[in-house]
This record gives C-alpha cells, structure tokens and sequence, in this order.
C-alpha cells in the first residue's frame, strides 16, 4: 500500500509548490483585495507617509534651477521627516496650469504683464501616501522671465479625504494668504518699477547731456559715429522708459480688470492701498512725459524763444525735482544692455514681497496649519458641534464652551485680513470685485486720488473714535440699561471698596467693550505705523462693518427672544399662578416677555419656583438680592440667617474684591480652551472620578445647584481639584465667574450664591478657625470636599443620571475621551431639562379650575414617569431647568454672577470618607 | 472663458449623450499618454442640450491634455487609482480626474478619465465628489481589464459616465437643500401618529441612523415619500443632505448608488424594481423604507455590507476578465450564476435591533409645542448627543488599541461606560463613528464572517 509520504517523494518540489498561473484566475493588479489593509487597522491608512504631520510647503518653479522647495510651516525638519520635499515640489509644479500668454503679444509694442488667477489643485502620491491641496499662484519680478514667478503654496496632508472635505476652507484660507503675497508683490514690483524708472531717467539725462555736448562740439549738420550711438542709446532709454511706464500703468490697473475667479478673497483695504500707491506712482511717473517734451522745448528753445523756454525749464525743474524727491534712493547709470539678465541672482519670495505682506501671510498660514492640524474626525466633529450649538441658544449657555472663542480656535477665518485690517470677514470671503470695479471705473483716476485725498484729512485717527463711540452706543442699547447701571454702580462699589480690585473682574463686568477697543487700537497703531494713505473706500468699510455690527447684534437679539415658547417659562415665572391668561399670537409673545421678564423680577419670587417647599426656600433672588446682596433666603428656618444677612452683606463684598483678586477665570466651559487644555482638565476630572468613591455625590451637588467648597491646606491641589471639577459646573460664565478656585477669608452667603464651586485655602491661625467657623455656619446650604482628609459632607445621592460619569471602575483610559463622555452626557442633561422648561402642557393649567397643585403634580408625574427620574435625579433636571428659565427671561442678567439662583435642601448630610 | 487653445484634433471620437434637464456637467473625457504624441485625449462625452455650449471641444483637448501632464512622473503601485482635483479659475472650470495605468495597442500607459464642470458648480459638487469618485474608480477597474483584453475601453466606460451624467442632472434639480424646514417634515406634526403610525416612525429613523443616514424611500404618493425623506435628511449634515434626492412626481428616477436618502416612486403596477448589484455598491448598508405599506427593513451591518460588497465586485471582476467577447459586457445576472459566488439576494432584513436614543427621542419631540422652534433646537441637542457620543465610542477604541495596533477586546466594557448596552442604541453610535473613521465596523466586529454586532458581543462575552 502507498500512503501518501511516498507520493510526496515522487512528486518534484517545483510542481508541488509552484504552479502555473491559472489564464482565468484573475491576477492581483485588477482584482480588489477582499481585507483591504484599512478593515485590518482602519488608522493605518495615513501611516504610509513618511512625515508625522500636516505641513505648508512653499514651493517655486525656478527659472534657473526648476521647481524647488522654499519653506515648510512648521518649519521643522523632524516634521518633514524623510519625505522627499525636492521630488514632491517636482510633482506639483511640473504643470503649469496657469498657461497664459506673457511677454509681447502679437501687435502691442510694450511687453505685457499676465493677470493670471490662482489655480486649485488637489493631487496625491499614492505611493509615498501624501496628498496635498496646492494653491498655485503667480509673482512678478521685472527681472524674471516674462516678468513673472510661479510658485505654489500646498498644504501637505497623509489623508486625502482630509484636504477634499475641507476643500473650501482650504481653499478660502489659502486665497486669503495668496492675495496677501500678491498685494505685497504688486506693491514690491511697484517700488522696483519706480527705482527703473529713475535710473532710466537719470540715464537719459545724462545721456542727453553728452549727446548735446557732442553735437555742440561737432560741426552742425554733421554727426560722427558715436554721437549715433549715443543717440540710439538714448532712443533705447527712452523706449525703455515708456515700456516701464507701460507697466507701472498695468499694475495700477491690476484691480480694475475683471475677476475671472469667483472665489478669489480680497481685503478692500489692501486693493485701495495698492491701488492708491500705484496711481500716485502712474502720476508721477506720467510727468516723465512732459520732462521730454521739455527737453525737446529745450532744443527748439535754443532758436529764441529764451524767456518761455527759460520758464518751462524752471516748470520743468521744479517738477522733476518734485519727481526725484526720494532721499532714500540714489539713481544709477543703465548700461545699455537688456534688463532681464539671467545670471543675475534671484530675489526670495520675502524680496518679492512687501516685508509686512510677508509676515502676515506667513502668519496667516501657520493659523492656517494649526487650525487644520488634527484627526478629521475631531475635525469634523467640531465642526458639526458648531453648527449645531447655534440651533441651541437656549441651552448653549449650561455646558457649552463660548461659540466666539470656539471659533477662533477651531479655525474660522479670523476677521481681519492677512494684514490686520479691519475688514469683516464676510466682506472677506465674499469679496465684492465687481462693485469694486463698477466704482472704480466710473471715476476717472484723478477723480479717485482726489477723493483719496479730500479723504486723508479725515484719516483713520479722526475716524476711529467715531466708529468706536458707535460701537459702543451700539453695544450700550444691546445691554439693558438696568444691568448697564448696575455694573456701574457694582464697578464704583468695587472701585471705592476695593480699590486693588482685580482685573479679571473688569473683564466680567463687559468683555466685548475691551475686546472692542482693542481691535480698534491695533487698527490704528498699524494706520499710525504704515503712514498709507486711507481711502474712502476704507471709511465706507469701516461704517459698514459698524453697520454690519449692528446688524449682527440685532440677531443676536432677536434670535433670543424670538423663536422659543416663551408661555413655558412664562408659565413657570408667573404665569401659573396668575389668572390664566389666553394665548397670545406669537407674534405679540416678545413683548409680553418682556414685561413678564420684568415682573418676575420685580416680583416676590414665591411662584416661581416648581421645587417642593422641602429643599426650596425663596428662589430665584428678586432684584432686591441681586444689587444688594442681603435679601438672602429666608424660609422657616432660615431665621438665624435672615438676621445675619445684613453683616455677611458688607463681609461679602469684601470677599468678593479678596476672592476674585486671586481667580484665575478660565475655568469650566465657559473660557475658551485648546485640546490640551482639554485634556488636562479632563484627565483631572477623570483622576477625581477614579480616586474618590464619592466623587458622583460631589458632581451630583454641583449639578443639582448646591454649592461645593474645596477645602484644602495645599494651593496646588486645591486649584486642580477645583479645575477638575468645574467641567461639572452650570452655567459656569463666560469666564468660569461661578468659579473660584483659591480664596483665603472666611466664605459668606453672597459667595455662595456668587459662587457654586470654591476652593476654599486651609489656615492653622485665628483666619483659619473662622473660616472653618464660616462653614459650619453655612452647612446646611453647601458640601464640603476636604481636600487633605480626603473627605466629602453632603446629602446622599441614589440617583442613576450620573452613574455613567462617576463611575470609579470606568475603562476610559484618557482625560480627552472623558472630556468628550462627559460633554455627551452633559449634553444629553440640557436637553432634559430643555424637554422639561419647554413642556407647553407642564406649566399651563389645563383648565381655569385647575390649580397650582395640579400642575405641579403633572411637572412631578412628567419627571417621573415620562423622564424616568428618581428624586435626586429630578434636583438636576429642575435646577437646570430653573437657569434655562432664567437665561431665557434675563439673557442679560445670565452673564452676571450676581443673579445666579441660589437653593438649598434641609436634608441631612452625610459624612462620606475614603 | 479664453478662446484659445488648439484645433479640434479630427481624430478625437465624440459621444453626445441626450439629457433630461440641464446638466451641469461640461464633458467628460478619456486622454492617455501616447509615447510619441504625449497626452492625448482619445473620447469625448458631452451632454446633448439646448443651451449655449460653455466650451468648445477645442478647449475640452486642452483642459483634458492638462490633466496628465506631469503625470510622466507617475510612481503609483500598478492597478492604483489616483484622483486629481482641479479648479482652474483661468478657464473658470473645475475637473476631476482618475489617473490609471492601462494597456493600450500593446503599450503601458498612462491614462485619465476626467470630468469637466464650470467652476460655478463647485459648491454644488463638492458634496458629490465623493459619490462620483467611488462609481468612476470600479468602472475604471472593469475597464482596465478590458483593455488589457485588448477592447475598446470606451464601452465600458460609457456604462457609469452616462449614468453619472444623469446623477448630476437629477441632482441639480431634485437635491434636498441644505437647510430644511422642520415644518415640511414629520417632526411638525401636531401629534406622533399625524402622518404615519407611531412605531413606523421610530423603526425608520433608528434604522436609518443605523445604516449612517442611508435610506430609499419608495412609495406611490410623492409628496408622502418627500416628506420621509425630509424627515430623514434632518438627521443627516447638510453636506449629506446635499448628497439626497428627492422624489420625482412624473416619473421615478432611477437607484442611484451612493446617494444618503432618495425617495423613488412606485411604478402604476404598485413596485420599484431595486438593482441588486447598485444598493449593493453603495458605501454604506441601505433602510429601505416603503410609506404605501410602513415597512421598514434594512441592510446588514458595516462590516457584512462592505465584504458582500467586495465579494460582489470580486465576482463581477472575474466574470469580466472571463469574457471571451467585447461585444458581450456581462450583466449583473452572469455573476449570480457564478460557480463560486451566490449573492444572498435577500438583503433587506427586518429591523431587529430596538434602541432607546431614537425611541426616547420621538416620544419626547412631540411633546413640545410644534410651530415653533422648540423642536428644532430639540432636534439639535439630539444630533450633538449622537455626534458626541460616536467621537467619544472612536476615541475610547483608539485608546484602547492604541491606533488599531491592538485588536480591540474590550466591548463589553465600551458598552457599560459608554452606557451602548442597548444593540440599537450602539449599532447607532457604530454607523455615526463608521463615518468617521471608516472600516471601524470591520475593526470592530471582525472581518471575513456574518457577524453581527451581537453575535460578536456574545463571542466576546465568554
């Protein structure tokens, strides 16, 4: 019997292994793999390139030495890595996708200069796994072939859906740096025309003075060999002189041509600068003209017409000594030979340009970079959060970072132009050439520069104020007058009081008015600093932009009060227990919000909160408590602390100016943050959840709107703890003001109904013992996190909203996935609450019979039932619900710390301990 | 647009293809690298139409010959596909094209196949490039076999630029706009059951979110299927939603690969005949939902789609380099015939998996008031939630795996901390981070098998 070793021993080792390829067996380059390598790793798809991160490279097509690299942003070599700059550059300029006709067209007799538009590219090389999105553009230099330099700006990426989703913005971004370098190189290629144009001039004088020389020592009539030559060199000067003309007048026309691109972006201001510099050049330069005629009325003059002639030679004088009035340039003798010459060095792309049009493009694309630098997912995401964030002012406000600083940060184009202009981004990125142009080509030129200088005696520093002041009326009738005058009277308070007050407090009372008058001064230190001149066009911009202000902050307020239900609020303010009143017509429901507003204001806030009389005393605080400070809940028991309030009233504002002096106000989602700071507080927040087991007890006292004291002997730990746990903060302000992270005095009640969250400094001396005198004086209204004892008080909590984000036993491995975790979860609260605020049917009495027991019974059924809440559970969701109530009837008293609500529970605390 | 450029080289083949509507499409063309002449473009297609041509086939050589320049450098792996984007504003065009290698008259060479727009169109194809890329990238496959068969390419070509052609002319006036009113869609309805029964509305909207918002819409009442498809899109980001397709009254469109939702009407028999091989090429699994009788069925998963999907391709491939004729381009129905491979034709499922996102989300919408905004903030906080929620799923395995070094092991644990314990709640989730991050599902869930996301957890449990 055979068995089947013995076959295999007949067998040859080729045929065993080795077989021919079947002719019907698909071979591999046609097929597609059925487990392509990204189903195996799905991040393994951007780790061919050889360079760790997204970059900028600047290339050029050299005349002389073909395409080559310039620079990189960042401009660091480990970045690049070993990827082959020179090859790729090769690769993306080897076409020329500009293709146009340079030089002297057929039957013109000056040399022509290409307006060209930028091209967009988008290619890879599959190979070395790099993609780049290339914005192709093209420079002149009078000494280049054809007067022009092509070169290209790319952004380099290892992901290619990366730079095609992004297509747009990539592209917006890098016409904006493109239009910079352009607007510099014009006014580059301007300068250098000028500085020609003078060196031919003085050429041709002093050419014309030996020929005159020669001819007066030459017989008359009769003319030697080199006083021909002489003579066509001057000939040759001249028309050199008019070819330079020539393209001075091209340049300055640059602006008046169409646009053939619709998405080029251009700043108005730096066409009306260029364009004004231009044509001030062209003017000049125009008088060259007249100089020959006056040389030629200087020959015919010699006949006999000597007076006239004597006058048009001063006219002559004074006007070219007018033209060569430029101390900074000395005018040099052109040999006669060709100007392009290509030995000659070529200029940087930094000497092509302007030196401050550089600068800010390179600015420009590194904000480019690290505004694209990143994973698309987190990319895209944020994106998407944006968008969606608008859709949900009412909400935004709890958990939410600041849209504006959002913007800035995950890479909006800024609102100035590359060269810090303040133009608006709108007029940015939808640039208006063919207005521009309309204007411009119904003035003549010397219309234009004549209103260009009726308009520079009303420069940027008489204008400037005018539109600050605007924009500071603008903003006053934004904001109430009722909290216009209450900061007021808050900042004279501090001012008397505290006369060391810090900063940071300035910066709560109005941002916008700082931000604001920062912008305009940078404005006019760069006005001050450029020495251009200002045009109308620039004026008429400037009072757009106010206008647009304006405009926008009509939005803003309208979208405000507009579009919610505001009988669901109203409902809960006031309504509920007035007599029902009908329903309005939508329309008329923004001004009786606004009287409602104003009622629950000035009313005794018995009604207004849905809280069982248990755990709620006297919520919100009437306007009484928000600029005095005193009027603090009273209920049954809080007798002892109504007596007291007028004393911890001047305590508290003494504590205010000791507190907010040491507060670093950057805390919670309010501040705008950067991914790593993200990620820090992140990592704190998760280091909190993991080390203590009471942790979901702590968050749950801050998100149901108990105020949590961090008390600790260590600064350091203390402030971390704190910046940790203001993730879990609402409505943490703008700039984290229900924040503060390190105070040193005994708290008082108003710092608790200022504050939610309070590191509170540990003190072995008589400031010690009242400090810890002040909390267990106030313990029943706030929990205590002992820091050093590792310690929590406070009531229990039993709920299940939280269980998820307190868990000490999560796999989350990173401070940034927690952070996400959390803002989902968050995120999903707001809407609770949102569902619950909002509830048409929860707050209305059904019918007039029905009383506020009824409804409140259904609020309770709602939560219960319908939202599945415990008791603990259903505290979050109403405090929430009490500040989006809030936030939507006081928009303006949301940003004030003061106005905060303040509640506390009578139930008893419990000791927890690790 | 400049005039020049070179004379219409006589040898240039022409196809015109006859259009309903406009078609925003300039031409498309097919240029190889001759090794003597250089780029040559070899095929026009041009849109059959009224209105004054934007380019002359003059211009269209020019462009098209610019496409492979610089393509002389090509170092790309045989058999890759490489896209080229162009806006060119000089010539206010845009092009896009797929640089091949091919086999043509015996010779290797480079080849394009490119597709010109004006550049006013940019926006309007921007979300769709995507889509267009996809379809042209396989036709190319098919068609490198075809010339290396020594056939005419073109034929084959024609099969999806035609095709194409239509997708952009219908997409030019029956795309669903970026912004959508609430009020044209379910979500504005007085109370749940108004337009459709209650649980027919959750089935879709979570099925639809668990095939990452790709949804058909069949039906006999077009403004019924239009308002479905609204109600979808709402779920989807407005460059999706460009992606989608409403409903044409007269007469249906045809099933377009690729595109998020479409709504399709039923032909006067009460049917829509789906092509198997097109909903199996789209990149993600498809709801098919059908408003004349409130069913809602769906797809299988991610994972199983993308290797039914490559299988199916795999086949198609083979049966094409089999064929011994040009004349004969084998149909869709050679492959199911195909010894080695039989499609399971029954691709739509029921929904089997029940989520609480959805659920808890319907249930609570129309409790607000309609008519105003209050839903659609609602809406919003919603779609932050899911968005939020998928960033977070993607980073938690990306820690995890350290960037897919790993093999992830940990489902069981992403489910408690991400609170996904519910299969439709996760299978949710896993289609918006699928979106994010492709192949994740494959990752995930394991390659080569039928295996379903609980099927997988329950392996994963022992």
């Amino acid at each position: 019997m055979i068995g089947s070793p013995d076959v295999v021993a007949l067998t040859k080792e080729d045929e065993y292994l080795v077989t021919d390829p079947d002719p019907w067996v698909l071979p591999k380059e046609f097929n597609i793999p059925l487990h392509p390598q990204n189903d195996l790793n799905p991040w393994a798809k951007t780790s061919y390139a050889k360079f760790t991160k997204d970059f900028i490279l600047i290339s050029e097509f050299s005349e002389q030495v073909g395409p080559q690299p310039l620079l990189t942003i960042p401009d660091d070599p480990k970045v690049c890595g070993t990827f082959d700059l020179n090859y790729f550059s090769l690769r993306i300029m080897s076409v020329d996708y500009q293709a146009s006709f340079v030089g002297h067209p057929p039957g013109t007799g000056y040399p022509r200069l290409s307006f060209v538009e930028d091209s967009r590219v988008v290619l890879g090389d599959s190979k070395e796994g790099a993609f780049a999105y290339v914005h192709h553009l093209t420079l002149y230099d009078l000494e280049a072939r054809g007067f022009v330099r092509p070169f290209c700006m790319a952004y380099v990426s290892a992901d290619e859906r990366k730079i095609m989703l992004q297509f747009q913005e990539l592209s917006l971004r890098f016409s904006q740096a493109s239009e910079c370098l352009k607007a510099g190189n014009r006014r580059a290629f301007a300068k250098e025309l000028q500085r020609k144009l003078r060196d031919l001039e003085y050429t041709h004088s002093v050419l014309q003075r030996e020929e005159g020389l020669q001819r007066e020592a030459g017989p008359r009539c009769v003319y030697s060999a080199h006083a021909v030559e002489k003579a066509n060199e001057l000939a040759n000067v001249e028309k050199s002189i008019y070819e330079h003309r020539d393209l001075l007048r091209q340049i300055s026309s640059y602006h008046q041509r169409p646009r053939r691109d619709p998405h080029a972006v251009t700043c108005q201001k730096c066409i009306t600068e260029c364009l004004n510099e231009c044509e001030e050049l062209l003017n000049k330069y125009g008088k060259l003209a007249s100089l020959f005629t006056c040389g030629a009325n200087e020959r015919r003059g010699e006949d006999g017409e000597g007076e006239r002639g004597d006058e048009r030679e001063e006219g002559c004088e004074e006007e070219d000594e007018a033209v060569k009035r430029r101390p900074s340039y000395t005018p040099q003798l052109i040999k006669a030979k060709s100007a392009k010459c290509f030995d000659k060095r070529l200029k940087t792309l930094q000497e092509l340009c302007d030196d401050t049009f550089y600068k800010a493009t390179i600015d420009l694309l590194q904000e480019t970079e690290k505004v694209f630098r990143g994973d698309l997912s987190n990319l895209h995401t944020r994106r998407l959060e944006r968008d969606l964030c608008r859709k949900q002012n009412p909400t935004n406000f709890l958990f939410e970072e600041n849209l504006d600083a959002d913007e800035d940060e995950a890479g909006r184009l800024r609102p100035l132009c590359a060269v810090n202009h303040a133009v608006h981004n709108d007029e940015l990125s939808n640039p208006p050439p063919t207005v521009v142009l309309k204007d411009l080509d119904a003035k003549e030129p010397s219309d234009l520069l004549g209103l260009v200088e009726s308009h520079l005696e009303s420069s940027a520093s008489d204008q400037t104020p005018e539109t600050q002041e605007s924009s500071e009326e603008t903003k006053g009738s934004f904001s109430s007058e009722k909290s216009g005058k209450y900061q007021a009277e808050k900042q004279q308070d501090l001012a008397s009081e505290a006369p060391d007050s810090d900063p940071s407090h300035d910066l709560n009372t109005d941002p916008d008015r700082e931000t604001s008058s920062e912008e305009i001064d940078t404005t006019n230190g760069d006005d001050e600093g450029d020495q251009t001149p200002v045009s109308l066009l620039e004026v008429v911009s400037e009072l757009e932009d106010t206008d647009t202000a304006t405009d926008d902050i009509c939005v803003v307020q309208s979208d405000m009060l507009v579009p919610i239900d505001t009988a669901c609020c109203m409902a809960q303010e006031s309504l509920l227990y007035e007599a029902s009143a009908p329903e309005m017509p939508h329309h008329l429901q923004s001004s009786h919000l606004q009287r409602s507003a104003d009622q629950v204001v000035n009313q005794e806030p018995q009604s207004l909160l849905p809280l069982p009389d248990e755990y709620a005393v006297g919520y919100p605080p009437s306007e009484s408590v928000t600029t005095n400070g005193l009027e603090l809940p009273v209920g049954m028991h809080g007798d002892t602390v109504s007596r007291s309030s007028a004393e911890d009233g001047s305590d508290c504002t003494m504590s205010v100016s000791i507190g907010t002096g040491q507060a670093a106000s950057t805390l919670g989602y309010g501040g705008s943050r950067t991914m790593c700071h993200r990620k820090k507080v992140g990592q704190g927040a998760l280091r909190f959840v993991r080390q203590y087991p009471f942790a979901m007890q702590a968050i749950w006292c801050l998100l149901s709107g108990r105020s949590l004291v961090v008390l600790g002997a260590d600064e350091g730990r203390v402030r971390r703890l704190v910046a940790a746990l203001a993730l879990f903060v609402p409505a943490p302000g703008k700039c984290g003001e229900r924040v503060q992270p390190w105070l040193s005095c005994p708290i008082t009640l108003t710092d608790l109904q200022r504050w939610k969250l309070i590191g509170l400094q540990r003190v072995a001396s008589p400031l010690g013992a009242s400090v810890l005198y002040s909390l267990s004086r106030y313990s029943r209204y706030i929990s205590i996190l002992d820091a050093d004892q590792k310690t929590l008080r406070c009531p229990p909590y039993c709920g299940q909203l939280l269980a998820n984000i307190a868990d000490h036993r999560t796999f989350i491995r990173r401070g940034s996935t927690y952070f996400l975790h959390l803002q989902s979860t968050l995120c999903r609260l707001a809407a609770k609450a949102f569902l619950y605020t909002f509830t048409h049917h929860l707050h209305l009495p059904v019918s007039s019979t029905e009383g506020p027991e009824a409804v409140e019974g259904r609020r309770r059924c709602f939560l219960q039932d319908q939202l599945g809440l415990g008791e603990e559970d259903r505290q979050i969701v109403l405090y929430l619900s009490q500040l989006i109530t809030r936030h939507y009837l006081q928009p303006d008293a949301g940003t004030t710390t003061a106005s905060a609500p303040f509640s506390f529970d009578y139930t008893s605390s419990i000791f927890y301990k690790i | 647009m400049s005039s020049g450029g070179p004379p219409q080289s006589p040898a240039v083949a022409k196809m015109e293809v006859a259009l309903e509507g406009e078609c925003p499409l300039l031409a498309a063309t097919f240029a190889y690298w001759d090794n003597i002449l250089g780029p040559r473009v070899h095929h026009i297609w041009a849109p059959k139409c009224d209105h004054l041509v934007f380019l002359s086939d003059g211009e269209v050589t020019f462009l098209a010959n610019h496409t492979l320049n610089g393509e002389i450098l090509r170092s790309a792996e045989c058999g890759a596909v490489d896209v080229k984007f162009f806006v060119l504003a000089e010539k206010g065009v845009i092009i896009v094209s797929l640089i091949f290698d091919g086999e043509l008259k015996g010779d290797k060479n480079t080849c394009a196949l490119s597709v010109i727009l004006p550049q006013t169109e940019l926006a309007f194809y921007l979300p769709l490039h995507n889509i267009c890329v996809e379809r042209l990238k396989h036709v190319i496959r098919k068609g490198r076999i075809w010339m290396q068969k020594g056939y005419n390419i073109i034929s084959v070509l024609s099969l999806e630029i035609i095709p194409i052609m239509e997708l952009l002319a219908s997409m030019k006036t029956h795309s669903v706009p970026e912004d959508i009113d609430i009020k044209d869609t379910v979500l504005n309805d007085d109370d749940i059951g108004d337009s459709c029964h209650e649980d027919f509305l959750h089935k879709a909207i979570s099925s639809h979110l668990q095939t990452c918002g790709c949804s058909i819409v069949v039906g006999s009442n077009p403004e019924k299927i239009n308002k479905i498809v609204r109600t979808l899109c709402l779920f989807l980001t407005p460059t999706e939603r460009r992606c989608s397709r409403l409903c044409r009254a007269e007469a249906s469109f045809r099933y377009d690969t690729g595109l998020f939702v479409q709504g399709l009407l039923k032909d006067s028999t009460g049917s829509f005949v789906l092509p198997f091989r097109q909903v199996l090429y789209s990149t993600y699994p498809t709801t098919h939902i059908d408003v004349d009788v409130n069913t809602v069925k769906q797809m299988p998963p991610c994972h199983e789609h993308v290797y039914n999907q490559r299988r199916y391709m795999r086949s198609e491939l083979s049966a094409l380099w089999k064929t011994d004729s040009e004349e004969d381009i084998p149909p869709d129905t050679i492959i199911h015939t195909s010894e080695t491979f039989t499609p399971d034709l029954n691709i739509f499922q029921d929904v089997a998996h029940r989520d609480t996102l959805v659920k808890s989300f319907i249930d609570e919408v129309f409790m607000l008031k309609p008519g105003l905004s209050l839903r659609s903030t609602f809406l919003a906080q919603f779609l932050l939630l899911l968005h939020r929620k998928a960033l977070t799923l993607l980073k938690y395995i990306e820690d995890d795996t350290q960037k897919g070094q790993k093999s992830f092991r940990s489902l069981r644990n992403l489910k408690t901390d991400l609170d996904l314990t519910v299969e439709g709640d996760l299978n949710i989730v896993m289609a918006f981070a699928e979106k994010l991050r492709g192949g994740l599902h494959s990752f995930v869930f394991g390659k080569p098998f039928y295996t379903s996301v609980q099927e997988r957890d329950a392996l994963l449990s022992f």
